[in-house]
């Protein structure tokens, strides 16, 4: 075990490196001009190219990658003498749009999509796994037929239609609830909570749909393998089957698509985000594509990148635990 | 700057969007708030609220600050002046007061030197004093191109007596950072502090530039205090309320500045205990929440105006017209013309005479977004605003008429037979930025010019790099816009028209007509009676429309909705927004 969690590791650790160097290309390569990006309409051309100069876009793209990267683990400086903004370790850069390091952004918004996420995703593994169990429990009954329609009715329902429907009805219209207004889980928890209500419960709706599905079809493909019915000829109690047997080989496709899907959370939920404005990650990425703002697209990029990677080996890990024949590979 | 460009953009872009507004019903006409403009029932206290879809302020650093919203708003909550202007609705509110200074300074004859002398008992929030050297610190920010980056007004380096020099904005003065000893003299020759006196060596003489140093761009900043590009996240206050927080994307917190000094400001008479910004929230909820009225949204203002969609609604609807604004907002847009290349003024009058605005007002969202521009000094300014005579042969609304055009197009084929060739031909091309709303407008170009038999190459420009584009390199035609700094034109004619204008992209230096302008510009620049000067402006005005150097577009207009216990919330002409300070609440 130890091995294989090491060469998942290794090999996530790679990827990194390879997503890492393929977005910084990426983003130096699109026609925005981050030099005159940095300047405003009173612009001259030689102030663009001092600019240039001072954030280091006029060196070749490897030099430039080599410099990010070595920020990371040693900080940064920008600008000259008096005026010069040092960004410590891990550097990910400086938003001349936001005036702050990059870092400091992400750190400012990345409990906010965390609390988004965690909720969210408890919420509709709940929801999903547990009607989706019903209704392959109850298969052709009026549970079924409840769940599934739940279901198609959650996936029909885009993210920012139906943000925007809860919160005429629960805000505006019967005042229910506070305008979402994020607040830290330690500064004011009740605040915190009252304002994620809305959005937990607008991600957990649409995304559990396809959950509901997933494991109603998981767990009925389960129930019709010949260890089951050896099981129950065995007389192994239906209960007993259904929690330790069937329930474990159902969720294993569904554990891939839920680690994923958390992971992708975490990169920002940028149309949840945007209709509660909750200023998490999703939003930061939002505000920097409409301001053309490298810096900040590249670090969230790359955020998200690790999030996928970290989600993937830790998925890795908890097949190889949920089926020792991945182990034994 | 960037962000400044966004803003105002973003704030063009929702007027211009689109609306119902030519439908019946609802027409825009001027309102000016009723209840809500007045103080009729503003008490001491509470808490005002203000809405924005926009992640952030442009900025909050004065030498970067250049939105006119937010000059004031900042103007008169926490950045204090020499000068400001008369906190009234109306044409009053254009008058120029003194405020940090105890006058309106003092000029040398020839115009050239100006000194202001420091109010007793200016204080920082912290309880210190505001220095002539906080003063000439702020001033000299401007000059640091690697800091202010040409986000905010440059009349300090137009107008302050420093050599042309090899700093990034071409002066000999680099700012406060990376000057040497001898690069500072240079600076405090040209601005020069006597106790309570400051005083402002100039280049060129300047009548008004005691409005000048009303910009915030003219603001002090404590030296110790600034943090360089950061100093906009947190600026220190010298008026009634100071940042408490500011976080873009989330909100900003201003609350009462207990060290400010009631005495030392004639100008601000606060009310409220504190105004909170909440940033990003969607436009469509706005809308909704400031229509409901309920809870803490009755005492919330909005920064950004009225959905399109949503226009007929407020507007159509009697029981808003206590809550409602449908105002100027001191913007005129037009499209110059390359003088240089489009030499041949029958050539430029056959394109206004074809160009359809009626049809680009109609893309835009109709009446609401604006009416047709008579001027290029917006109607908010009222001391210099006068329609002027148009091109001969418009139709009487102003809208194209394109058997004249026709007609001036025979005339330019005697005149000017090579342009007139290539503008028939291969056609004349037009700089515009690459967004939505040009994409249908230059549709509408191409269509209207067209039946004049006038042809036009495309050419879309990003957005961000439009204006340093056009800077280098200018195509025939150039679209752009303006409001003015002041309250006088003498921050439009002469930086869009004159020499050294600097938004002046026509090259028409060469042109003919252009040295007998110029002359006229220097007059009236010197000029030091204002009912004098502003005929001499008016005139200029006419002329750039005789020249047809410029296509005057639309006076711009913008909508806004009020909470029902807001009160003091005016349109402050020279900002054309609220008085932000001045804004009270009821109940």
């Amino acid at each position: 075990m130890i091995f294989f969690v090491l060469r998942r590791s290794i090999f996530a650790i790679v990827l990194l490196l390879i997503v890492s160097a393929f977005t910084f290309w990426i983003f130096s390569a699109l026609p925005s001009d981050p030099a005159a990006l940095t300047c405003g309409k009173n612009c001259r051309p030689e102030v663009i190219e001092a600019n240039r100069i001072r954030l280091g876009y006029d060196k070749p793209i490897l030099e430039q990658y080599g410099g990010y990267m070595k920020g990371i683990f040693t900080g940064r400086t920008y600008g000259e003498e008096g005026a010069a903004i040092h960004c410590s370790a891990p550097s990910l850069g400086y938003s001349y749009d936001r005036h702050e390091c990059v870092t400091t952004l992400i750190a400012k918004t990345l409990p906010v999509t965390a609390s988004i996420a965690v909720g969210a995703f408890t919420l509709w593994i709940l929801i999903g796994v547990g009607l989706g169990t019903l209704a392959a429990l109850k298969r052709g009954k009026w549970q079924d037929r409840v769940a599934t329609g739940f279901s198609v009715i959650g996936v029909s329902f885009p993210t920012f239609f139906l943000g925007l429907i809860s919160i005429m009805v629960f805000v505006i219209w019967t005042g229910l609830l506070p305008f979402p207004q994020y607040s830290g889980i330690t500064e004011n928890p009740w605040k915190w909570m009252t304002s994620l209500i809305l959005p937990w419960f607008v991600l957990a709706v649409v995304s559990a749909a396809s959950y509901v599905r997933m494991t109603r079809n998981g767990i009925l493909e389960v129930m019709n393998e010949e260890f089951v019915r050896l099981g129950l000829a065995k007389g192994l109690k239906r209960k007993t089957l259904i929690v330790k047997y069937v329930m474990r080989a159902a969720l294993v496709p569904i554990v891939t698509i839920a680690g994923l899907d958390f992971a992708f959370l975490l990169g920002g939920a940028l149309v949840t985000e945007s209709i509660f404005n909750l200023p998490g990650l999703g939003k930061l990425t939002l505000a920097a594509v409409i301001n053309s703002d490298l810096p900040i697209l590249v670090a969230t990029t790359l955020v998200a990148a690790v999030f996928i990677v970290v989600a993937n080996a830790v998925v890795d890990i908890l097949y190889g635990y949920l089926d020792p024949r991945v182990r034994a590979k | 700057m960037h962000s400044k460009v966004v803003a105002v953009v973003a704030l063009m872009g929702l007027i211009a969007s689109g609306c119902g507004g030519s439908g019946g019903g609802a027409q825009s006409g001027e309102e000016s708030g009723g209840r809500s403009a007045s103080l009729d029932g503003a008490q001491e206290g509470g808490t005002l609220h203000v809405l924005t879809f926009q992640e952030g302020a442009s900025t909050l650093d004065p030498q970067r600050v250049y939105t006119g919203a937010e000059l004031g708003a900042w103007g008169s909550t926490f950045t204090r002046t020499l000068t400001s202007y008369q906190p009234a609705a109306g044409k009053d509110g254009t008058n120029l007061v003194a405020d940090m200074a105890t006058d309106l300074g003092t000029a040398s004859e020839d115009l050239k030197t100006w000194t202001f002398t420091l109010r007793d008992g200016l204080t920082w929030e912290d309880g210190s004093e505001v220095t002539c050297a906080d003063i000439a610190y702020g001033v000299s920010r401007t000059f640091a191109a690697e800091v202010t980056a040409g986000e905010g007004p440059m009349y300090a380096l137009s107008y302050l007596n420093i050599p042309e020099g090899d700093s990034d904005f071409g002066s000999a003065y680099p700012g406060p950072w990376l000057a040497d000893e001898e690069q500072q003299a240079l600076f405090d020759e040209a601005v020069q502090c006597d106790g309570q006196n400051i005083t402002f060596n100039l280049q060129v003489p300047v009548a008004d530039f005691n409005y000048t140093v009303g910009l915030l761009a003219f603001a002090p900043v404590p030296k110790d205090k600034d943090t360089a590009d950061q100093y906009g996240l947190a600026p220190f206050s010298n008026g009634p309320f100071r940042v408490e927080s500011y976080e873009e994307g989330v909100e900003m917190v201003l609350v009462r500045n207990e060290n400010w000094n009631a005495d030392s400001d004639p100008v601000r008479k606060p009310l409220l205990d504190k105004i909170i910004w909440q940033f990003g929230v969607d436009e469509a909820v706005i809308d909704e929440r400031m229509l409901a009225d309920a809870g803490d949204d009755k005492n919330t203002i909005v920064y950004g105006g009225i959905l399109p969609e949503n226009l007929q609604t407020v507007f159509g609807d009697d029981s808003l017209k206590d809550r409602r604004t449908d105002g100027f907002d001191g913007f005129v847009s037009y499209t110059m013309f390359n003088v240089e290349t489009v030499n041949c003024v029958e050539i430029r009058k056959a394109i206004w005479l074809a160009l359809d605005r009626e049809a680009l007002r109609t893309a835009a969202g109709g009446p609401f977004t604006g009416e047709f521009a008579t001027s290029f000094v917006a109607p908010l300014l009222a001391a210099d605003y006068e329609p002027a005579k148009l091109v001969d042969g418009l139709n009487e609304d102003g809208t194209a008429n394109v058997e004249a055009a026709i007609a001036m197009m025979d005339k330019a084929k005697e005149a000017c037979p090579e342009l007139h060739a290539r503008a028939t031909g291969e056609g004349l091309r037009f700089d515009h930025p690459d967004s939505a709303t040009w994409q249908k407008n230059i549709a509408i170009w191409i269509d209207s010019l067209g039946a004049a038999g006038i042809n036009i190459i495309d050419n879309p420009i990003e957005a961000s790099k439009y204006y340093s584009t056009i800077n280098g390199d200018r195509g025939d035609l150039m679209r752009s816009g303006w409001a003015a700094d002041w309250a006088n034109a003498s921050t439009v004619i002469p930086e869009l028209f004159g020499q050294d204008g600097g938004f002046n992209y026509h090259n028409n230096e060469n042109d003919p007509a252009f040295a007998a302008f110029q002359t006229k510009i220097d007059e009236a620049k010197a000029e030091t009676d204002r009912a004098k000067q502003s005929k001499l402006w008016k005139e200029l005005n006419q002329y750039v429309m005789d020249q047809a150097w410029s296509i005057p577009g639309s006076a711009t207009k913008s909508q806004n909705l009020v909470g029902s216990n807001v009160r003091g919330a005016y349109q402050w002409m020279p900002f054309g927004w609220y008085n932000l300070g001045a804004i009270g609440l009821a109940g």
